[in-house]
């Protein structure tokens, strides 16, 4: 069964892959896909009922939510729960609760985030069988801001198929027609008897009935729950400070491990000086080389663990990256804006010719952001324990079981074990922002489990190790050029990015295939504007290798180039003296869902009016993850050059929107995000090796510097829409030109202002606008 | 052998002298409402009330609490299990998001309170200095407020 992920499944069902679109395609088969049925078998044990893949109704009427998506603090098991609540016509109160299911049914899979079509608009053979391999895989996961986008039908339909079912099992039980009851408050009622059955007494008999192959949805107009805000399910556990991150496992006879990476990504482990000493620490039961690359302390407490480990004394092997810093990182990200042969990722037009004539002038920019980390609250941490049979669990704070399984694999595999299952258990996650989507740390658990067969082992990274030996946005650069045409608007724009390519580093590190890095599309996400009215466009870029290993990071390119994009084209907006909103709504004519969100945001932040000396105010828009953001920074920059956010407004058109509050607080915490990556992060490197270590010197937002934060949902028609990534996209492009409207200096490498050796650098890369 | 409550309990630590109460409480107690953050107290997750003091106990040593009534997260609900206004406000605001460094502010909002009890929001933010990566400040602010409001009209 390929639903347990080893290297031989992966090909196996890729070959599958590949067989079943064939077939598929010579049947020639018109697939309209609605809910994979695959996976929503029913079933009664004891005092529950499996009505289908996502929804238990026990006795007493209870209703438990498999939702297959993690937990990280964007509220996707409220709003997912809702969609099941509102179509099984049930009240969102206490009696709905909800699990991450551990069988990774196909049901559960994030088929969307590979072949991008919506569930409700699927169809044909290619998604057909995309969906059933990826399905077959086990291949769930979280992130992308699209567990809304893709589960928005499924768990609909879900509800609206159980509540089909309780019906029907209902009629058989008073001998009436299905078309005289109905539904509320969890039960079916049957109006011209007066009588009524609970959901909980229908729930064995409704299991055994079939699914209805197209379960009617309700209409907009009936919903009650569906855009109204309801209070978020996993909240009054964790103000009580219950125990439910993956920090907080618990197992009897449990082992902790303490881990070091080495300083210089890539170095091997070429020896450790004392580790029969620290062996011999009380209370120290192990010390373990991992995959030759890091050593672990195993120890009864994680304390003790720790305090061992950083008396390790580990020789490194050299590496060609030993001598390498942030400036020569630079350089090279420089030197590859101007390389011979760049991937070409959109030409449209005639960009080259246009640029050599700029019938009113050409504008020519560089902007560069340095490597940034994700810096989880819930420090990274993976609890495996491998049984005598071979079986192996692992309890994760983790985006999804398809990096924990296969993170237990390859853990299990260093120590040549062959896990003959794996059960995954994903628990609250304490931040992710990408991070988590990584097996890293649950590899290094499983391979110390299977060295302690038996007994749990939990891996803690410290925070130090987090900071410094951890995933990372890339770098960049970019070098843009526009041709500015008789109005002013551009008539030809051109976009070049530099940076290391996350897709390689993160399937070099997960996958058992890469892709490689031409053409990344994360890499240039934000950077071609396709919805600004212009008619020749270009978008090039390069990958610069690196030793950095590359992670997905929420927004990913977005993060820095609508940075870029949104700063370039005030400059040209500048450039030609006209305001930079006018000349956004100039570029946007035919696009009202862009201009409806711009001229909100605009609104809110009173656009237009006066401000005092020293304060400006910046404006930015994108459209990502199906979402249109816009976004209005007011700054005050203080005489010494100290800058302050004091409020950013946001309008966002997210299409409909499920649980409105929960979406404000995306945005909210998106801001945030975004407003300490333009003002405060960088990772630096000094021979080698990351520079900071802890929170004292890769400095987080706090209270004292955190702006005020107003959200607007723009009433939208469209399907719903991403949210927890669009918060961050716009908010240092408005920062950066609300900078420029309070002082006329125009900031082109983040972040904006941190510390002395940053300003330098930052000095060295500006260049002024030119006009040819 | 150092003796002190934890939310109302005795307990008695022997041979844990290096240690810091974080990891006391976390691994020899079982109260696992203090998170481990940073370990260099720049973060908050770690904060309990000392005495009635805010304190992060990832710098703080059994010596430092001997005779001290230590309360966690799980000891500013009611024996009964009523939220403690703080709690309430948190929830009435739905201020967590991944909810990990929660337990932190709720302890540092519980003491400014205490001291405090309308502060503006100038005197919060010079009063916290923890840690939210998810970026719940807007929220917390407005739950300080409304937990004053509830406390102050209890009397």
């Amino acid at each position: 069964m390929a639903r347990l992920l080893s290297r031989r499944g992966f090909l196996v069902t890729g070959a599958a892959l590949g067989g079943t679109a064939l077939v598929a395609g010579i049947a020639g088969v018109g697939y309209l896909a609605t809910v994979d049925v695959d996976g929503l078998d029913t079933f009664v044990d004891g005092d529950r009922a499996g009505l289908n893949a996502f929804v238990v109704v026990h006795d007493d009427g209870r209703v438990v939510v498999n939702v297959p998506r993690a937990e990280m603090g964007q509220g996707i098991h409220t709003g997912l729960a809702m969609l099941v609540a509102e179509e099984l016509d049930i009240p969102f109160d206490d009696r709905i609760s909800v699990v991450f299911p551990t069988e990774p049914l196909p049901a559960y899979s994030t088929w969307y985030n590979v072949l991008r079509v919506r569930p409700e608009e699927a169809s044909g053979p290619v998604v057909w069988a995309g969906q059933r391999v990826l399905g077959l895989l086990g291949f769930i996961a979280t992130g992308a801001s699209s567990s809304t986008i893709a589960l928005w039908h499924p768990m609909r339909v879900a509800g609206a198929s159980a509540r089909s079912m309780l019906i029907a099992a209902a009629a058989a039980r008073l001998g009436v027609p299905v078309a005289e009851l109905d539904t509320a408050g969890g039960f079916v009622r049957h109006a011209a008897t007066g009588r009524s059955l609970s959901y909980g007494e229908l729930a064995r008999e409704a299991a055994v009935l079939p699914p209805p192959r197209d379960p009617v949805l309700k209409p907009e107009a009936e919903w009650r729950l569906i855009g109204r805000s309801q209070p978020r399910v996993d909240v009054p556990a964790k103000v009580r400070g219950a125990p439910v991150f993956g920090l907080d496992v618990v197992l009897p006879d449990m082992l902790h491990a303490a881990v070091r990476h080495a300083p210089v990504f890539g170095a091997r482990v070429l020896r450790v000086d004392n580790g029969a000493a620290v062996r011999a620490e009380a209370g120290v039961v192990d010390v373990a080389i991992i995959d030759g690359r890091q050593v672990a302390v195993v120890a009864a407490s994680w304390w003790r663990a720790e305090q061992a480990a950083a008396r390790l004394e580990i020789a490194w092997t050299s590496t060609a990256a030993d001598g390498a810093d942030s400036d020569e990182m630079s350089a090279r990200l420089q030197a590859a804006l101007v390389s011979d042969a760049p991937y070409q990722n959109l030409d449209e037009g005639d960009v080259e010719t246009l640029l050599g004539t700029g019938p009113a002038g050409v504008i020519e920019a560089t902007y560069e952001v340095p490597f940034v980390t994700h810096a989880c609250m819930e420090p990274m941490n993976a609890t495996v324990i491998v049984r005598a049979d071979g079986s192996a669990e692992a309890w994760v704070p983790s985006q999804g079981p398809i990096g924990v399984r296969t993170g237990v694999f390859r853990g299990c595999n260093w120590a040549g074990v062959e896990p003959t299952s794996v059960t995954s258990k994903i628990t609250m996650n304490g931040g992710a922002f990408g991070r988590r989507s990584d097996l890293d740390v649950t590899a290094q658990a499983a391979f110390l489990a299977s060295r302690h067969r038996g007994r749990p082992v939990k891996v803690i990274w410290s925070r130090e190790e987090d900071i410094g030996r951890g995933l990372y946005r890339s770098h960049a650069a970019a070098r843009m050029r526009a041709a500015l045409g008789p109005t002013g608007l551009p008539v030809a724009y051109d976009a070049r990015v530099a940076a290391q390519s996350v897709i390689e580093s993160v399937a070099g590190r997960n996958l058992p295939f890469n892709p490689g890095p031409d053409g990344d599309a994360l890499s240039v996400e934000g950077l071609d504007k396709p919805y600004y009215a212009i008619p020749s466009r270009r978008v090039r870029s390069q990958h610069v290798p690196g030793h950095m290993p590359i992670g997905l990071w929420r927004s990913n390119g977005f993060s820095f180039n609508t940075f870029f994009a949104e700063s370039f084209i005030d400059e040209c907006a500048l450039a030609v003296e006209k305001d930079p909103l006018a000349y956004r709504r100039g570029l946007l004519q035919d696009r009202p869902r862009h201009l409806a969100v711009l001229d909100r945001v605009a609104a809110m932040a009173g656009w237009g009016t006066e401000m005092a000396p020293g304060r400006g105010r910046g404006i930015a828009i994108e459209e990502c993850y199906l979402s249109v953001v816009a976004q209005v920074a007011e700054v005050t920059v203080a005489a010494d050059g100290e800058i302050t956010v004091d409020r950013v407004f946001c309008a966002i058109d997210a299409g409909t929107v499920v649980n409105p509050d929960a979406v404000v607080a995306q945005i909210e915490g998106g801001i945030a995000f975004g407003v300490t990556t333009t003002l405060m992060s960088a990772i630096t490197i000094a021979d080698g090796a990351v520079e900071q270590s802890n929170f004292h010197d890769f400095p987080m937002q706090r209270l004292a510097n955190a702006p005020a934060v107003e959200v607007a949902i723009v009433e939208s028609a469209f399907s719903p829409g991403g949210v927890g990534e669009p918060g961050v996209v716009p908010v240092a492009a408005a920062i950066a030109n609300a900078i420029h409207s309070a002082t006329g200096r125009r900031l082109r490498s983040l972040p904006l202002a941190v510390t002395e050796t940053i300003g330098e650098r930052r000095t060295r890369s500006v260049l002024p606008p030119r006009a040819a | 052998m150092t003796s002190f409550t934890v939310n109302g309990r005795p307990v008695e630590i022997e041979g844990q002298d290096d240690k810091p109460l974080l990891w006391i409480l976390r691994e020899d107690l079982g109260v696992l409402g203090p998170k481990y953050g940073c370990g260099i107290a720049e973060c908050g997750a770690c904060r309990v009330l000392v005495n009635g003091v805010s304190v992060p106990s990832c710098m703080t040593f059994a010596s430092d609490v001997a005779g001290a009534s230590v309360v966690t997260v799980e000891g500013l609900e009611a024996p009964d299990g009523t939220l403690s206004a703080v709690q309430q406000a948190w929830i009435d605001e739905q201020v967590p998001q991944c909810g990990f460094c929660q337990p932190g502010f709720m302890i540092a909002a519980t003491a400014l309170l205490a001291q405090v009890p309308r502060p503006t929001d100038a005197e919060i933010d010079g009063a916290i200095s923890n840690i939210c990566r998810c970026g719940t400040y807007p929220r917390i602010r407005r739950a300080i407020h409304r937990a004053a409001g509830a406390l102050s009209a209890q009397g």
